[in-house]
């Protein structure tokens, strides 16, 4: 039954089933919008892109370097107000709580944290440092976090960098094993974040008018 | 359907106890076949996954507390029992066959008194001293047999398989004999109850509370309760509980009649902050009120003003806020409210868009609180 529908679905995307189901490779400098929302992000080294059946949901994308266990990072452009961050797995008795475009930086953190406490079951998960930063060159917040998954219990670290932009939520994640993998990639995620970058301004920079040729 | 046979067998080792047919293990008992020992091994591999796992809460003051109710209620036999305290904001508790047991924290928030509690752990108990995770280790390994002889010729057929009315049968009589098995234990946790001089009616108490959690989550999501579907569960359903419940506790022979709700209330004390929070972040506000309420029928404290007062401000609708902003104004003025209701008051105030008294408020908090871990962003938030 599960092969037919996988028939199916492969038929139906065609040669680009690719990047619904799999990874695809995103090479260093390139220029990528996240989830065609206009937040432009341009990695250091190479990621690995998941497709959208892997994805965290449709405003939002997840990559990594080495697998989702070892280094993970998740862009969540554009969350809209009255939406969950990501995909909700049981909406009608484990419903994630919702982003609401007047929520203060704190707020934020507590939505990301009650998130990921509803999604995985964990009670050990802690925001543990807040602070202003910016983010695509508009105020913002930096937190770091950290957390267990029950049933793996491998303690891990994270770090997000978001601004809320137009009343819409943009948030970059960065999470992995607190034993070395944290420290060892998190350089890969700061670089994210530095050159992140919204289409509006980009279409502002091309708007002023360049040398006729 | 093979894989539900064996996840349902995963899933009765770890919920309930094992057994021989002549009822209950002598004391200091050790597996006596191939089965049993079997069994015992997996646990005794499973337990030390249990003891090394972040989440086990060390508290030696709970720890000690939680053994103390299960010695008084079952006897020296708790001897052969380990408890492991497990953070994790459901209810639930298990019994494995080997001893082990575990308590799940959110059980706290929800057992009001220490009959309440006596009550789950004689339960789980009860599995372990009549065996059942034994007994439903053989049916369900018997079954499953049956079950895959019955799904051979639907995978020849092109994998399309298909439950059958065999198959269905076969797989509805083993969570029946799971059903079986906990109204046994229930059956077996009122007589330990009695027997101990706890009140038997706590037992029904739980489902209650239980029961009205359900409708509580339901009815502030809007929704209608779904209803709880007896074949193919492995526990009877709450309210067939509570009524076969409250029927033993009432012909239970006369006694003492201990509920135990200063014990219970002394024990917890240094816990509650951390239950209501793991809570809180549940994003279950009809449960979580409901709670919060049954915490506070002796009154509300200032720590359960605040708690109150977070719930509404997780959930942040206007009429939500503008509760929540009046919920902690009563705490502030509260000495045994926590210096986070100042915060929590700042930050509704400035959502609500009174930005100078909501950084009057948070000023305040961050004068009790100037290490806090949000400390930075506030001080910036509020141009400190």
């Amino acid at each position: 039954m599960m092969w037919r529908w996988v028939l199916i679905a492969v038929a139906a995307v065609g040669p680009s089933g690719c990047a619904v189901f799999g990874y695809t490779l995103v090479r260093p400098g390139a220029a990528v919008d996240v989830a065609g929302s206009g937040l432009i992000v341009s990695p250091d080294r190479a990621w690995n892109r998941a497709g959208s059946i892997n994805g965290p949901g449709k405003d939002a994308e997840r990559w990594t370097l080495d697998g989702p266990a070892l280094n993970e990072l998740t862009l969540y452009a554009g969350i809209r107000d009255g939406r969950p961050l990501f995909r909700e797995e049981d909406r009608r008795d484990r419903p994630l709580p919702r982003f609401s475009a007047t929520m203060l930086p704190v707020d934020v953190a507590a939505l990301f944290e009650a998130s990921y406490r509803v999604a995985s079951g964990t009670s050990l998960f802690t925001i543990d440092a807040i602070a202003p930063d910016s983010l695509a060159g508009r105020p913002g917040f930096r937190f770091d976090y950290s957390y267990v998954l029950p049933g793996e219990e491998v303690r891990r670290k994270g770090a997000a960098t978001g601004a809320i932009v137009g009343g819409k939520l943009y948030l970059i994640s960065f999470e992995a094993p607190a034993i070395h993998y944290f420290d060892r990639d998190v350089g890969a995620y700061r670089a994210i974040v530095a050159a992140a970058r919204l289409k509006d301004d980009a279409r502002d920079v091309g708007d002023i008018p360049g040398p006729l040729t | 359907m093979k894989r539900i046979a064996h996840a349902a067998a995963a899933v009765a080792m770890l919920c309930q106890p094992p057994a021989v047919a002549s009822g209950q293990v002598p004391v200091g008992y050790q597996p006596v076949d191939s089965d049993e020992r079997g069994l015992w091994m997996v646990m005794a591999e499973e337990e030390r996954r249990v003891r090394d796992s972040n989440f086990v809460i060390q508290d030696p003051a709970l720890n000690a507390y939680v053994r103390q109710v299960l010695c008084r209620t079952v006897g020296p036999r708790c001897a052969e029992v380990r408890i492991y305290l497990m953070r994790t904001p459901y209810f639930n508790a298990s019994m494995a066959p080997n001893g082990m047991m575990q308590v799940w924290s959110g059980l706290f928030l929800r057992t009001r008194n220490e009959a309440q509690l006596a009550a789950v752990l004689a339960h789980e108990y009860t599995h372990y001293e009549e065996q059942h995770s034994l007994r439903i280790f053989r049916d369900v390994r018997d079954k499953s047999t049956v079950l895959s002889f019955l799904s051979l010729p639907l995978s020849i057929l092109g994998g399309m398989a298909a439950t059958t009315a065999a198959q269905f049968v076969t797989l509805a009589t083993i969570f029946g004999f799971s059903r079986e098995n906990e109204r046994a234990a229930d059956r077996g946790s009122v007589t330990l109850l009695t027997r101990a001089g706890y009140d038997p009616a706590a037992a029904a108490a739980i489902w209650e509370g239980i029961e009205a959690e359900r409708e509580a989550a339901a009815a502030a999501r809007g929704r209608s309760v779904r209803p709880e579907i007896a074949l193919f569960g492995t526990h009877p359903t709450s309210r067939a509980r509570m009524e076969e419940l409250r029927a033993q506790a009432a012909a239970a022979p006369a006694g003492a009649r201990e509920s135990g709700e200063g014990p219970y209330q002394a024990a917890l004390a240094g816990s509650w902050a951390m239950l209501v929070d793991d809570q809180i972040k549940l994003n279950d506000y009809g449960a979580t009120e409901l709670l919060l309420t049954r915490l506070a029928a002796d009154g509300w404290t200032g720590s359960l003003i605040y708690a109150r007062a977070e719930l509404m401000r997780a959930r942040g609708t206007a009429d939500d806020l503008r509760h929540a902003e009046a919920w902690y104004q009563a705490a502030i003025v509260r000495p045994d409210a926590p210096a986070e209701a100042r915060r929590g008051l700042g930050l509704t105030l400035l959502r609500r868009g009174e930005v100078a008294a909501g950084r009057a408020a948070i000023a305040s908090y961050l004068e009790h609180r100037p290490n806090a871990s949000d400390g930075a962003m506030l001080r910036a938030m509020t141009g400190a």
